[in-house]
């Protein structure tokens, strides 16, 4: 049955799925529940999956747990939007606030590999001024760490995943060349192509998490364009098919299945392991550090259900702030029409992009940037669209029938830390026994001038590229961030530059969460550079004995 | 891979080695081929040369038919004009094969000019594929180089037209000091063997340069090619003596153009859904026709050796 | 009101790829289950069915004569298996409940109007219905004071064409070219395609268009 990873756990009895061959298996060491393991990392996505990997190597004991399945992309990825669902985290979330969030594809994986198993990809660097927002672009908050350091980390990151990018990237400091080359750019990039050239601002093809050649035994994309339904050909460099892999030749052992849902703490304060639910029970590990990598809404949802009678506001929380500052990235867009066939379902759905309002500053009557990518929506994400500008019946009916002729551009754009959006626990339980997450979120004025000014920015370039019929798609966002942030000062952040937690020396936070702004990118490659970093750093710790 | 894709890569990987063991060894036989007309032994030097330029322009010419009609297929013959490569090719192969098997001493007007017209049909296919390439977003830049028309594949129909009309215009030569362009003939012929193996280097490190150069035997032809060109280009300008550095080195690059074939059918077997895919694989894979080419014009630069080293 | 388009794809039919690379076993077997939904609700009972029946026609009118999708069933499939979306609206009532909330109160309004059920309207009535709906201008007390509106664009748009565009049917009636494992698409350029995508019957070309699609595989 294509739904068995969801199921039955498959990473037992000391071995792995090898999702490489059909059917096959990898050995895999276990530990004992009982025998006190270096890190227990909760979550194997971006963050949690990278620094299993990169302990594991490092010569660490390593368990990795993640509430989802343990899929094999060959065999049990359908061409199919709706089935493909089951990557996505479905279980209840309440969403309220001015802008109440649609959470799903476009923010919450459940899966071993996290959300980069659904992911578009886009693997883009901070631009350098944003590590320092406040002090430099007066905004936000300054991060506690540098971007030279963080250049070295991406570098590492991006030959680890063989992005395939672009000879020359027009934006940022020089960097080395990306490891793979830049994929071919479909009709619906040449709309984005041409636009930009016709603004004159210019446009690069987008740096992707996903192979233009052969590598090992992944396939390079044959341009499906399922990738937001997960990648059958494991072009896709998810974490499933790079860190996970590497992570379980290192020695690390990933429970899949495995909702952890308490962290329990000793009578002196500190962590001492991970209560789970699986195979039908509560069970325990014992670990010298936990990390909580669950992503923005599960790390403090963790943390805040952690809560003891030490620490009766929640694990790390003596700022306040698990939970505050969650930050989305705005995902408006431009749509229209083209006299030429465009059929934007070939390849994945965004093959060029322009980064020109991250990196300019004047014309604009706000903080912060963002990008811009071209479009690909498969039917289903398509009308989805469509009803959310109200059309149905035969009007709608009409306007599907232009779906090969559509092209469209979206934006990543960046909102500010506010902290009445936030995470906490509802009244409601979910399967486990656990309270579910209530997520709270409005857009503030400066993050609704941010789109405003794209919308009428990417219409011009749209009606410069030849479409018509433009209009805009006003409510979308994506990407969750800032809900346990990092900083120099324990009274503002919950974690330092090393992920470490101020009040608990050996609670680690490394995920998404511990942005403290969200920049006008994707924030998958700065998850996964932070999590290198971080294993680095627990390293450099470990060897002078401060761990 | 599957049991049917490794059957299948073998096969064609063991044709492929057949052909081109069969081309090599070919070349080693000094003598004319047995469909000659003169008795053995009594071929003059020059006209061996001659057929030996027809026979690499006839192979380079199937090399630019199939790789042509694959990639002209995949963009839809969306310009009539796309034809034309086809046409021409196959003019220039069929006159390839006649004039490998004619050993008479004057140019074959019909094959001349078919040959003519593949150096011009190759010259105006890089005008267009240079204006595909200036014509998209992005005009002269990496991504169009590597996806739009390929810059350098006309030159492939060009070199066979080159090759096959000197052989045409070298047969019109006396035996005794033949010339060719102004020089001895076997230096104009080394020249040209060694323009087209280093003008077809660069089209292949274009190419490979977009493969990321993934796996590391894909640095072969772009730096054995180089360095067959200038030992030939060497031997062709200095003094002439006998060479067998130069000639060992040219049937490492005869030798390359199969293996190279060879590689690429494994890369097409290795894509996503291998064979099975061939509709998607044979057209966006490795390109299987292309690597011949090397061999043809090896083998060309082989015949021109073989004349330059009786030339004083 | 204007008519059902006709589509600009006429003889594409994704499922005659069914056997070429472009499908894989995966596929196979999860189109084939979605085909084979039982027509008969799992979960509603006969009143609520009737009237999502009546909600899927006006949301996604089909023509009578062709194949119709079993949209109302896909729905109701969705429901008895209850995997929710992994969010909510706060003020959006569960899956289940806003469903049976939100047939419940569509009945009430059309009988508090016309003293006849939704699905015993003509067409005319039911479309402004749904529209004041959409409105948010349907508020009397069966609603529990879940809005309207929200019902209108969470539930009934998103799992209705949801539902819809999650069929074959839909698929090439819009040109898509359909699963795509392992054979995805060499042609990526504008007004391209490949020889197993669909084939726009553009004014002039509609034979062509027609032998090409009957050929697309």
């Amino acid at each position: 049955m294509l739904d068995d990873a969801q199921h039955h756990p498959r990473g037992k009895n000391g071995r792995a799925p090898n999702v490489f061959r059909a059917g096959a298996w990898t050995p895999m060491r276990e530990y004992q529940p009982t025998e006190e393991v270096d890190f227990a990392i909760v979550g194997t996505g971006a963050g949690g999956g990278t620094l299993a990997c990169r302990l594991a190597e490092k010569g660490f004991k390593v368990v990795a747990f993640d509430a989802g399945a343990w899929w094999r992309p060959l065999e049990e990825f359908a061409s199919d939007e709706t089935h493909q669902e089951k990557l996505f985290w479905t279980d209840e979330r309440i969403c309220d606030g001015d802008n109440p969030l649609k959470l799903g594809n476009n923010n919450s994986g459940k899966a071993v590999g996290g959300s980069t198993v659904h992911f578009a990809m886009v693997s883009l660097r901070f631009r350098p001024e944003w590590f320092k927002s406040r002090s430099l672009l007066g905004y936000g908050a300054d991060w506690p760490l540098t971007w030279q350091e963080m250049w070295r980390y991406y570098a590492e990151v991006e030959d680890a995943l063989k992005i395939s990018g672009p000879v020359n990237y027009p934006w940022g400091p020089k960097r080395r060349r990306y490891p793979y080359r830049a994929h071919e750019l479909n009709a619906a990039a040449l709309v984005l192509a041409r636009g930009a050239e016709a603004l004159g601002i210019p446009w690069a093809p987008t740096p992707l998490a996903t192979l233009s050649a052969p590598r090992g035994e992944a396939h390079p994309c044959v341009y499906r364009g399922f990738c937001v339904s997960g990648c059958a050909t494991n072009a896709k460099q998810s974490a499933l098919v790079t860190w996970i892999p590497r992570a379980v030749a290192a020695g690390a052992e990933i429970r899949d299945l495995a909702m952890v849902g308490r962290i329990k703490t000793s009578e002196a304060g500190r962590a001492i392991g991970v209560e789970y639910f699986r195979e039908g029970r509560w069970q325990f590990q014992r670990a010298r550090h936990v990390v909580v990598a669950g992503y923005a809404i599960e790390t403090p949802r963790l943390l805040l259900m952690s809560a003891n009678s030490r620490y009766p506001d929640g694990l790390a929380n003596s700022s306040g702030l698990v939970g505050k500052n969650l930050m989305v990235q705005s995902n408006q867009a431009t749509w229209g029409v083209m006299d030429e066939e465009i059929r934007w379902y070939k390849g994945p759905p965004s093959l060029a992009l322009t980064e020109h309002w991250n990196y300019t500053d004047k014309g604009k009557d706000f903080f912060g940037g963002y990008c811009y990518m071209s479009q690909g929506p498969l039917p289903n994400a398509w009308v989805a669209t469509q009803n959310g500008r109200g059309l149905w019946g035969h009007a709608l009916e009409a306007e599907m029938q232009k779906y090969n002729h559509q092209a469209g551009l979206k934006i990543v754009g960046e909102t500010m830390p506010q902290e009445r959006n936030r995470v906490t626990l509802a009244a409601e339980m979910d399967q486990y026994g656990l309270p579910i997450a209530r997520v709270t979120y409005s857009l503030c004025d400066n993050d609704k001038r941010l789109i405003a000014h794209s919308l009428d920015f990417m219409g011009q370039a749209l009606n410069a590229a030849g479409a018509s019929e433009v209009w805009n798609e006003n409510d979308d966002t994506c990407h969750l961030n800032g809900t346990a942030r990092m900083g120099d000062d324990p009274r503002s952040s919950v974690v330092n530059a090393d992920c470490r937690s101020w009040d608990i020396p050996n609670l680690w936070i490394c995920d998404g969460s511990v942005f403290p702004t969200v920049g006008g990118v994707n924030p998958s490659l700065t998850i996964q550079a932070i999590a290198c970093r971080t294993a680095d750093r627990i390293e450099a710790l470990a060897a002078r004995g401060e761990l | 891979m599957s049991a049917t894709t490794r059957r299948a890569t073998m096969l064609v990987g063991l044709a492929v080695g057949a052909a081109g063991l069969a081309a090599v060894l070919a070349q080693k036989r000094a003598g004319p081929s047995s469909r000659s007309i003169a008795p053995r032994g009594e071929i003059e030097t020059h006209i061996v040369a001659a057929r030996a330029f027809n026979r690499s322009s006839a192979l380079l010419a199937l090399s630019v038919l199939t790789d042509s009609g694959i990639e002209h297929y995949r963009g839809s013959f969306a310009n009539k004009a796309m034809f034309t490569p086809l046409v021409t090719s196959t003019l220039s192969l069929a006159a390839g094969l006649h004039g490998s098997a004619d050993s008479g001493p004057r140019r074959h007007q019909a094959r001349h000019a078919i040959y003519l017209g593949a150096a011009a049909a190759g010259t105006a296919g890089t005008g267009f594929h240079l204006y595909n390439v200036l014509k998209r977003p992005g005009g002269w830049s990496w991504n169009n180089l590597f996806y739009a028309a390929p810059i350098g594949a006309p030159m492939a129909l060009l070199l066979s037209g080159a090759l096959g009309a000197v052989a045409e215009r070298l047969r019109d030569e006396p035996a005794v000091e033949p010339q060719l362009l102004g020089m001895a003939a076997g230096r104009a012929l080394g020249l040209l063997a060694a323009a087209g193996l280093i003008g077809t280097a660069g089209e292949v490190a274009l190419m490979h340069f977009r493969g990321s150069y993934q796996n590391p035997v894909m640095y072969a032809p772009v730096t054995i090619v180089p360095v067959a060109s200038a030992l030939l280009a060497h031997a062709a300008l200095a003094a002439p003596r006998e060479r067998w550095v130069t000639r060992a080195w040219l049937r490492i690059t005869a030798a390359l153009g199969f293996v190279g074939m060879g590689f690429h059918a494994r890369g097409i077997a290795r894509n996503q859904g291998g064979w099975r895919n061939w509709t998607q694989n044979i057209l966006n894979g490795p390109p299987l026709p292309a690597p011949p080419s090397f061999s043809a014009l090896a083998l060309a630069g082989l015949a021109a050796l073989r004349l330059r080293e009786t030339e004083k | 009101m204007t008519s059902i388009p006709v589509t600009r794809y006429p003889g594409y039919d994704v499922l005659s790829k069914r056997d070429t690379p472009s499908w894989d076993a995966a596929t196979r077997s999860v189109i084939d289950e979605r085909l084979a939904t039982p027509r008969d609700p799992a979960f509603l009972n006969a009143v609520e069915w009737r009237a999502l029946t009546a909600l899927c026609a006006c949301v996604i009118p089909q023509r009578s004569e062709a194949q119709p999708v079993p949209i109302a069933a896909l729905v109701d499939a969705k429901l008895a298996k209850n995997r929710g979306d992994g969010y909510r609206d706060a003020r959006l009532l569960p899956l289940r409940d806003a469903w049976r909330t939100g047939l419940a109160a569509l009945d009430e309004e059309c009988r508090a109007r016309f003293e006849l059920p939704f699905a015993s309207l003509d067409a005319a009535p039911q479309i402004a219905l749904l529209e004041a709906m959409q409105r948010g201008e349907l508020q009397c007390g069966a609603w529990n004071g879940m809005p309207s509106s929200l019902f209108f664009t969470e539930r009934v748009l998103h799992d209705v064409c949801g539902a819809y565009y999650s069929h074959p049917h839909a698929w090439s009636e819009i040109g898509f070219g359909g699963p795509a494992n392992p054979r995805g698409y060499v042609r990526m350029n504008f007004n391209r395609r490949d020889p197993w995508e669909a084939s726009e019957a553009s004014p002039g070309r509609e034979e062509q268009a027609r032998k090409e699609n009957k050929n697309a595989r």
